[in-house]
Formats: structure tokens, sequence, C-alpha cells
């Protein structure tokens, strides 16, 4: 036993640069390899993660203003809540910022914390005096408000100007892009902000174990019945914000953990692929030790040490490294998704990494020094000195025929010469380069699923219409601009659809709806009445194919619909539960529903700014005119930004392993390059050798990779677009530019060849006289 | 080396004549052992006094006999050479002697008179050489090999040449066997 | 007869090494000559061949091979010198595995960049290995190996040749065969020098031995090449008893 440490920690001492190399790597994949298991955990179910650490609301219900805040108080215990919040007082408040008028829901409460719906202050601090309010993070990005602007509320005759003191997260709410956000002040301080009579109660309720449709639907029908008819205004539950949440972020959340999983799959075959390559370097060594006396599993233990010893030093600090790293990327994807972030440590996850981790290594060791282990000296070392190489010959003599200097064709030549090593070095710049192709097609796919939502290029502008202002008036206005080309307006409904639990939500269109520039996957757009298109998840689970027929209920009148199309379409329900059809559709039947967003078209080479301010101020209380957010918003930007640095680092982790390779490769050669250059073969022939040795690999690996990793990055969309319940047509795909592609494998070839340099330099400078003595 | 060995030996291969006993026996050492026939014959006769050979039919022209082995000379001669040489290494040469002498006199004589030495046996290694190129070239196998066997004795003395190059000296006088 | 190599005062020190492996050798060697250094192991006989062919630098002192004083070329222009000028066998033959016969021989004129194959082809006839061109060393015998060897140190016409113990791997019989090969170069022009622990081999073509010890020249010999009698030679004498 002694032996065998004594042995290993030799060896160690002797490579110091392989046990370094080793370190480095091992160190860099286990950093990454925490990184994305933590994303992976957390991001799996981030919504409930959330909802549980900031005690979120289940039920959340407005109550008329002339309810009694005691009986409200006694609710409940009603419905056998194990906690509550509120009664809070709550009004709609307009006010003024920038030229634009926002409304929201305001409500005044002391105390961020409590028992139910924690706020998470993100930025300042909960409002200290009564001119202080809180707003949510989502709103004040969406707006581009910040801390200590001074908002005037227009909503009262005082006008009375509001600080912004706090950006917090609620969770019990959406994204500002999707609803109307709340706002708090302090209780004292929402009296002089309500409008006469427009105010109401807020109760908040939180239960045991999560409740169903049914049991919340029940509670709130015991509330309803307890109080005066009519106390209740209006409620939400946290079903609903969880479906919203998940289908905004589906997207994203799948994206990020296909990555994450690819990155730790990508990690572990750079790792296993390294430390193959350096036990079967190794061969000549296990010979002699056997020769030597070490029994079998003496000399398999010495080489798994060798191994472990540097790869557990590693973990001891890359884990903890890839922990407090990860919690940038976790705050980056947390505000991508428009949740608080909390810093997490998980000790079970760092066990678990640090479990995979040298159970990776010491398999990918225990094979190859198993086989050496169980052969005879005699066999071991025969096999280690064997003249390699001669499979190189085809490539030496097509790369002299092409007349290339002498140095590369015998570098070519040795990165064929062996072949196993060869194919575990190509393998390792695959995944290098594919990783990257990956990361860049997955941001690419990405982006484009928001800018196709957002209609990019289609729709100018988008104006959502108060009820106060009539769908005619509205019509008329715009339509009465010069710049108003074409318009689409919509709005969203819920139809029963048969075999289909919940209604399913529906997007009705008015005007040449095809003009929005949804793609197909099979089929084509609504004509006429009666044609709907529906995304794979619908038509799936309904058991519904294109040309069928079914009889839809709206508003209790039956609906004979026909599907005409496939569609893909990201945002619309869960599951890929959505129907899109025409307004002649519907008409029919409820002759009075009304559109309440416009989408508007503009002439080519019209001046957006202007209109939209003119429509503005044609109307500015009771329209919201905005020009098309067709741009990436920095929330997506950071998850962008997620997987290139992911990527970034995997492809760190392959230099590494080729630079190893490299290294194993120079120093079994040395005798053969000690006797080139005493035949004459200068510095620079003996640099371009090792060169083209990497160069060779890098290219042939980076030919396989690239399209390879085209390819796995549409399989992984595809993954994410199925889990959502669509089908990605292959104009969804992102996009690479030719340039790209070359940039990413000339890249390679730089990095591989600026990687040779240092074992070329190296090899190139030792002294001949040297070498071949200690031979 | 003994000469009545030697002639033995031959007389295994076939009868000789005096004459040809020398003339092969000369043959064989390629010219480096000259005999006189008068050698040869006393040795013949000391032989057949001793039974060891006998003549063969009757004197022919000019008084030549014929001789061969008896069995008592095959006998004696495959004891001979069964036996290997047991006696002492013969060193003859006058340069064992001066420089155990030289050793002691350390007159600061005594690498210069080495490196003579040394040089002496390169010239000899270079003429024994031309000699066994020129034996194989004749065809003349037996004077190869015993020019191999003077290389490697030459060699010998050579290397101690350098060891005794590499010595300290003055000290021999000091212990008194 | 004109001068090829001179060394001039050369010393060299290996790091750690408290004596020098040469202390200030001085000798030339003309055109032509066969030359055999002489000498125990770690005497420095090596380091005098390693210098010569320009393979490592000395600590002080100057060598001039050809005209060329070696201490006016960087690492790029000794190695160029390498190929151009000297042909080196060693004893471990340093034949790259990985390619044939015929294509390790090619070698140093693949680096110069006009690869003969022609000439190759005759060399390997010449030194009697036509039969192995297209064999990889692993399937050659030692002696074989060597000659391989010997074609590569020769295809570039060097004007120096210089063999390390060449026949150190050999058995006798094919190291005297290696060694006739040698006499054979020098007899046509060849310069040689020969580095060896052997004194029968030191002398066997060469005419002048230089024996090296403790980093010094401690014998310059020219050695004569008369027609000598055996008996001249070797006398071997009776011990009979008179009886």
């Amino acid at each position: 036993m002694r032996a065998i440490f004594v042995k290993t920690l030799a060896d160690l001492r002797r490579r110091r640069l392989q046990a370094a190399v080793i370190f480095a790597t091992a160190f860099l994949a286990t950093g990454t390899g925490t990184m994305a298991l933590m994303i992976v955990s957390q991001t799996g179910d981030p919504f409930k993660i959330a909802f549980q650490a900031q005690r979120g609301a289940h039920l959340q219900v407005f109550f008329d203003p002339r309810s009694d805040t005691g009986m409200l108080a006694g609710t409940p215990s009603l419905i056998g809540a194990t906690a509550y919040g509120g009664p809070y007082r709550a009004t709609d408040v307009q006010f003024q910022s920038g030229g634009h008028k926002y409304v929201v829901t305001t409500i005044g409460r002391d105390n961020p914390n409590g028992d139910v719906e924690q706020l998470r202050i993100t930025a300042g601090h909960w409002p200290a005096g009564a001119n202080e309010i809180a707003l949510t993070r989502s709103f004040a990005d969406l707006n581009h408000i910040s801390i200590g602007e001074r908002l005037k509320v227009v909503s009262v005759p005082q006008e009375p100007v509001l600080t912004v003191a706090a950006e917090v997260v609620d969770i019990d709410e959406a994204q500002a892009s999707i609803t109307s956000q709340h706002a708090w002040v302090l209780a004292s301080a929402i009296a002089p902000l309500i409008a006469k009579d427009s105010s109401s109660y807020l109760m908040t309720y939180r239960f045991a174990s999560d409740p169903t449709t049914a049991q919340l639907k029940a509670d709130l029908d015991k509330v309803s019945a307890a109080l005066p008819p009519g106390s209740i205004t209006s409620s939400v539950n946290y079903l609903f914000i969880r479906s919203i949440f998940n289908v905004a972020n589906q997207a994203i959340i799948s994206s990020l953990i296909a990555f994450s999983v690819f990155a730790i799959a990508a990690t572990a075959a750079i790792v296993a692929n390294l430390v193959t390559g350096i036990v079967i370097s190794g061969y000549r060594e296990i010979g002699i030790m056997k020769a030597v006396g070490f029994t079998p599993s003496q000399v398999v233990s010495v080489f798994v040490l060798q191994i472990l010893i540097p790869t557990a030093a590693a973990c001891a600090l890359g884990i903890p490294a890839g922990t407090i790293l990860s919690q940038p990327l976790l705050a980056n994807s947390s505000q991508a998704l428009g949740l608080a972030y909390q810093a997490t440590f998980s000790p079970a996850l760092d066990l678990l990494a640090l479990g995979g981790a040298l159970l990776i290594v010491t398999i990918a060791a225990l094979l190859p020094a198993l086989r050496a282990g169980l052969l005879k000296p005699a066999v071991v070392i025969a096999n280690a000195m064997a003249p390699r190489g001669q499979s190189g010959r085809w490539l030496r003599r097509l790369a002299s025929r092409l007349g290339l200097p002498r140095p590369l064709v015998l570098g070519l030549g040795d990165a064929v010469g062996r072949p196993l090593r060869a194919i575990l070095t190509l393998l390792t710049i695959f995944v290098g380069v594919a990783t990257i192709v990956v990361a860049l097609g997955e941001a690419r796919s990405f982006d484009g699923i928001y800018t196709y939502e957002a209609h990019a290029g289609k729709v100018d502008v988008v104006i959502y219409r108060s009820p106060a202002f009539t769908d005619v008036e509205a019509t008329q206005l715009i339509n009465s601009q010069p710049e108003t080309a074409r318009l689409v307006a919509q709005t969203t409904a819920t139809i029963a659809v048969p075999r289909i639990v919940d209604p399913v939500y529906s997007l009705i269109f008015r005007g040449d709806s095809s003009t929005l520039g949804y793609l197909l996957t099979t089929g084509r757009w609504i004509s006429g009445p009666g044609e709907v298109v529906a995304p794979r998840g619908l038509l799936q689970d309904a058991h519904l194919k294109v040309g069928d027929t079914f009889t839809g209920t709206f508003r209790g009148s039956a609906l004979n619909l026909r599907v005409v199309g496939e569609v893909y379409d990201f945002l619309g329900g869960p599951g890929g539960h959505e129907l899109i059809l025409d307004w002649s559709t519907i008409n029919a039947i409820v002759p009075d529903l009304a559109p309440s967003t416009y989408q508007i078209t503009a002439k080519p080479g019209s001046n957006i700014d202007a209109y939209v301010k003119r429509i503005a101020a044609a109307e500015p209380d009771l329209l919201d005119v905005q020009a098309n957010h067709t741009g990436v918003s920095s929330g997506l930007g950071m998850i962008d930004g997620v997987l290139l640095a992911i990527a970034v680092v995997i492809a760190l982790i392959a230099v590494a392993g080729i630079f190893n390779t490299l290294l194993l490769n120079t120093r079994e050669r040395m005798r053969d390059t000690a006797t080139l250059k005493a035949l004459g073969m200068s510095p620079r022939q003996v640099i371009g050798m090792v060169a083209s040795s990497a160069g060779l690999m890098a290219l042939v690996g980076g030919l396989a990779a690239v399209p390879a990793g085209i390819a796995l990055s549409r399989a992984l969309f595809d993954l994410v677009g199925n889990i959502g319940g669509v089908d990605t047509p292959s104009a969804a795909y992102g996009v690479y530019a030719a340039w790209e592609l070359i940039a990413i494998l000339v890249g390679g070839l730089v990095v591989a060849v600026a990687a040779a340099m240092i074992p070329g330099r190296w090899a190139a400078r030792t002294n001949v006289v040297e070498v071949l003595r200690a031979e | 080396m003994s000469l009545k060995y030697g002639v033995l030996g031959l007389l295994k291969e076939e009868p000789l004549h005096g004459y040809e006993v020398k003339n092969r026996f000369e043959a064989m050492l390629g010219g480096t052992w000259e005999l006189n026939i008068g050698q040869v014959y006393t040795t013949l006769q000391r032989l057949e006094r001793d039974g060891l050979v006998r003549p063969v039919g009757p004197r022919g022209d000019r008084g030549k006999l014929l001789y061969e082995l008896s069995p008592d000379g095959q006998k004696a001669l495959n004891q001979w050479l069964a036996e290997p040489d047991t006696g002492p290494q013969q060193l003859h040469e006058d340069i064992y002697v001066k420089l155990l002498l030289a050793t002691r006199i350390a007159n600061g004589d005594l690498q210069p008179m080495l490196a003579r030495q040394k040089r002496t046996y390169l010239q000899r290694l270079r003429d024994l050489n031309r000699l066994e190129e020129r034996a194989r070239r004749d065809g003349r196998i037996d004077l190869a090999r015993l020019v191999r066997g003077a290389l490697l004795h030459t060699e010998a003395d050579l290397k101690w040449m350098d060891e005794l190059s590499s010595e300290r000296f003055g000290t021999e006088g000091a212990a008194r066997p | 007869m004109s001068e090829l190599v001179r060394l001039t005062e050369v010393t060299k020190v290996y790091q750690g090494g408290i004596t020098g492996a040469l202390n200030g050798v001085s000798v030339t060697v003309d055109k032509g000559e066969f030359t055999a250094i002489m000498g125990p192991s770690g005497s420095g006989k090596s380091t005098m061949l390693n210098l010569v062919a320009g393979l490592d630098r000395p600590t002080s002192g100057t060598i001039t091979v050809g005209g060329t004083d070696l201490s006016t070329l960087g690492e790029a222009g000794l190695a160029t010198f390498r190929r151009d000028h000297i042909g080196f066998v060693f004893q471990f033959f340093y034949l790259l595995p990985n390619l044939t016969a015929l294509e390790n021989v090619l070698i140093p004129a693949q680096l110069k960049g006009n690869p003969p194959t022609g000439r190759a082809r005759e060399l390997l006839d010449q030194l009697d290995i036509k039969e192995v061109a297209d064999r990889y060393p692993a399937r050659l015998s030692g002696g074989q190996q060597q000659r391989v060897a010997i074609a590569r140190a020769l295809i570039n016409r060097p004007t120096l040749l210089l063999a390390d113990e060449p026949t150190g791997a050999l058995d006798t019989h094919t190291g005297d065969q290696v060694m006739e090969l040698l006499g054979g170069l020098h007899r046509d022009g060849q310069t040689i020098l020969l580095v060896t622990h052997d004194p029968k081999l030191a002398t066997r073509h060469a005419a002048r031995v230089i024996s090296v010890k403790d980093g010094k020249i401690a014998d310059d010999a020219r050695l004569e090449s008369p027609e000598r009698a055996p008996s001249e030679v070797i006398r071997v004498r009776s011990e009979e008893a008179p009886r």
C-alpha cells in the first residue's frame, strides 16, 4: 500500500506539467459542471421554487371598498387558509413620466415580508415616507423608469408627486409586458391617491398544500357566500399566473436546461478523453512497473491515483468556484425569467458534482489501466513501443504529392499515426467546436422566437384600447392617419374544444392576419369563417388532423370549425393549446365583441415616432400607443450571454485537452524529433511539423463539428418546441451567416495551431545531445 | 606451445613425411613460426622412440619416411587435446617488468613511457588489422583466427596501459610482503 | 591536403559538472582523412563529435568546419549546416520508425527541398540493401538498419561523415561489415571521423588515432601502413622442455 503512494507521489512530482494540465482541466470542468447542474436544478421548475421561497399567494381577491374589514379578516379561516395578507387598501393610479401615462394598481402595505406574498426588493429600499412608491422590476425595466425618478400622479386632482424608492419582484404577478402591474406605498400613504370611490380591498390567501382549480373555485364561492352579494370585484389565482409564467418562459427554461445538460455531457466527454489519452500514453511505464514487480491491481491503483489526486484537488477548488460563479448566471436567468434571484447553495448538488467528477475520471482512467494491468509486461511494453505511424503513409503520400514541405508532411503523418489517440483528439475538438455552434444556434433560434412572436418587420405600431374609447372611434382614428397601410385588430377569448379539459385560449383576428407572418408546418392560413389553425399540441391532444372538423363552444354557442393548418406559435396556451381564427367566425354569434389590440403596419418610409406621438396625443388617456418592441429584450440578451459563457468555458476545456494531447505527443516523439534535428531540421521546421499535426486535427474535427453542431442545435430547439407543444418549421431555425461558420472553423484552427506553439517551441529548443543520450 | 603435440595432431589427419609436417605446420601458423627441418626430424624420432608414432612402409627415395600415429600416440593426443591449459598466464614481454620497476622508481618518466608503449601497441594493432584483412582476402582462415587472437591480446595490454595511466603512484615500496 | 576541421581551445562544461567534458582541446583534421577518436566512456570523445556536428555549442573556444566558424551560426543556421555538410551515423541507428527505409534515407534531402529518389535507391543498392527499400525499420536487422542510416548520412554528399560507435549495437560479424563499408567510403575520398572505445576498430581503417582522456587529448598518433610479413607481426614460441 505504501509502495503505491510512494510511486504515485514520485510520478506526480516528476510529471508536474501533466498534473497541472489535469488539474486545470478538471477545475474548469467541475466548475462548468457545477454551474450547469445548478442551472438545471434551479431552472427545472423555477416558478415553483420562487413561489415557495416567496410564500406566494394561492388566491388574491379584490373586494368592494364598502366591505367590512373585520369580515374580510375572517375569510381566511372560512376557507382553511393557513396564512393570509391584508386587508390592504388598493386603488388604480395613473401617473405620468417622460410624456407617457401609465396605470398601476397601487396597494397600501407597510411590510414587504410577512406570511404571504413576500416581495423581494431588487433595488432601492421599501418606501419609508408617504411620497415614496415601490414598482415592480419588470414594470420599471419595460418603461425605463429608474430609482429616484419622480412620478406625477394625474388620477387625483392634487397631482402628488411620488419618488420611486424600490424595484421589487412579486411572484403573484405576471410580467409587465403581459398584464398591468401592482405598485406599493405605505398604508398611511394610500388615502391621498384614491380618486373618488375607485378603491378596493385586497386579501391574499395561502394554503398548506397547492389547491386545484376546483378547490379554488369552491373557496371563492364560500367567501362570496359569506359576504354581501357583489363584494368580490375580481380575483386571480396562482394557477393562472403560473401558466402565464410557464408559457412566457418555456423557451428560456427549456433552452437553458437542454443546453446545460449538453454542457455537462460535453464536459464529461472531454475530460474522459483527456484521461484515457494520458493512461494510454503511460503504457510503457505500466509495462516497466509490472516487470519490476507491481501487481496488476497496484499498477492500476498508481495510475488511477495519479489522475485522481489532481482531480480531487481541482474539485475542491472547482466546485465552490462553480457554485459561486453560477450565482451571477442564475441571477441573470432569474431576471430574464422575471423572478427574484435568491443566492442558492446546495450541498447536495455539490456532492453530486464531486461524486460525478470523480466517478467519470475514475472510470475513464480505470478502463485503459485495467487493460494494461492485465496484460503481460512484455506485451504491454511492446505495445507501447510498437512502431506507429504506418497508418499515416497514405496521408504522407497525398501530402507530398500536393507539394507540401516535408516538415508539414511529417506532421500530418504523425497526426494520423496513432489512430486511437487521433480519434480521441478529434472527439475533443469536435465537442469543443460543436458546443460553440450549438450555443450560437440556440441563442439565435431563441432570439428568433421573440422577434417572430412580436411580428418583427410586419407590424410597426401596437395600440392597446381602453374600453372607454370605442372600437369604431379607434379604427377611424387609425385609418385616418396617412401612414397607415394595414390594420389587423385582435382580441382573445376562450373556446371549449372537445376532449380538452380547460377552455382553450384563442386569438381572434380582424383584418388580413396572413400578413402577420405566422409560420405553418402543414396546411394553410385561415381565409374565411369557420376556419382555424392551431399548434401541434392542441391538435394532438384533441385528436385532430388538418382537414378535420369539430364543434367548439364559445359563450355557450356552438361553432362549426375546420382545421386548415398547423401553426407554429410558441406563446399560445400551455402545451400548445391555442386556436387562431378569423373575426368572421365569431361575428355572427357575438356581434358586440370588440378588439382590444390594434396592430398597424405603416407605409414604407414613414416616420414611426411622429406617428406614435400623434395618435398618443390624440387620445392620451384611452389609448396606449407604442412602437413595436422588436428588439431582443435585455433578459434575452442575458440568456444569450449565459449560453455563450458556458460555450466558451467548454471550448477552453477542449483547448486544455488538445494542449495536453499535443504535449504528450511531443514528449513521446522526442527521440524522433531529436533525430530530425540532428539531420538538419531547423527550429522553424520543427514547429511547423507540430503545428501541422494540430492543424489537421482542428480542420477535420471542425469540419465534422460544424454540420453536427447545426443539426444538434436544431434537435435541441425541436426538443424545446416539443415541450411547448409546437413542431418547429425549418424557417424558424436560427440562421447562421456563412462567415460565422467559417470564422468558427478558422478560429478553431488558429487556436489549435496557437496551442501547438508551446509544445512546438519546446521541441525545437530541447538539446539533441541530451535527448539522444538519455535513450 | 608444444611442437610435439603439433606434429601428433597433424599426423592424425593423415600420415605425412617429415618435410610435409614442416610445411603444413608453417602454413597453419601463417608464417608466424618458422621451423627448421632438423627440429621436425628430431621431434619425430623422439615420438617414435616413445611409441607415439611409427613409420609406415619402407623408406622411400632419399631416405624419406612416412610416419603415422600409433594407438598410444592417438591416446596421448586426445589426452592433450582434452586437457585445458592449466598453467599460469605467461607474460613474456619486457614491458611487464619494465613498468613494475618504473612505477616504483617514479622518476616522472612513467606517463611518457606508458604513452610510448601505447603508441607502439596502436601501431601493432594497425599492423595486425591489415594482416587479418590480407589473410581473409587470401582465404587463410587459420592465420586470420590467430591474428584475431593476437589483436585481442594487444587490446588487453593496451587496456592495462590505460589503467596504469589512471593510477596514482609512489606507495609501491610501502607494503612489504 | 586542405584543412577541414579545426578545434581551437575548445572547452565544454555541462551544467552541474565539476570538471568539463572537454578541456581546452585543439586539433585539426584534414580533408580525406580517416581519423579515429578513442577513449573510455566519459572521456569526451562523443562530445567532440557532437560539437563538430554543431549539435551542441562549446562553452569556450572555436570550431571551424569547412571554413565556417560554427559560433557565427544560429540554431537555424546550424540545422542547415548539419543538413548540408554533415552525415551522422549513430550507435543506435535512430531511424524514424514510421517511415520506410527509402523514406528514411530521403529525409535530409527532403528537408532541403529536392528529394532525389534516384540517388537514394542508388545508395541503397551500393550498400547492398536495395530490396528493403519499402520495409519499415522494425522489420530490418541491426545491420540493415545501420546501412540505411549510412545511406541517409550520405544522401546530401556530406563534407564530413561522423560515426559514433557505429558497431556498438551490432554483433561482431555485422559490425565488421559496417566497418568495411566505412573503409570503402574512405577509399572513395570521404572524410571520416570515427568515435569508438575499441582500439581494434579504431586502427582498422584509420591511419590517425586521437586518444582522449578526461576531456583532453592524451595522444595524437599517426600510424604507418607498410606491408608486413606475418612473422614480423606475430611470433608464436615453443616452450618445449628439452628431453
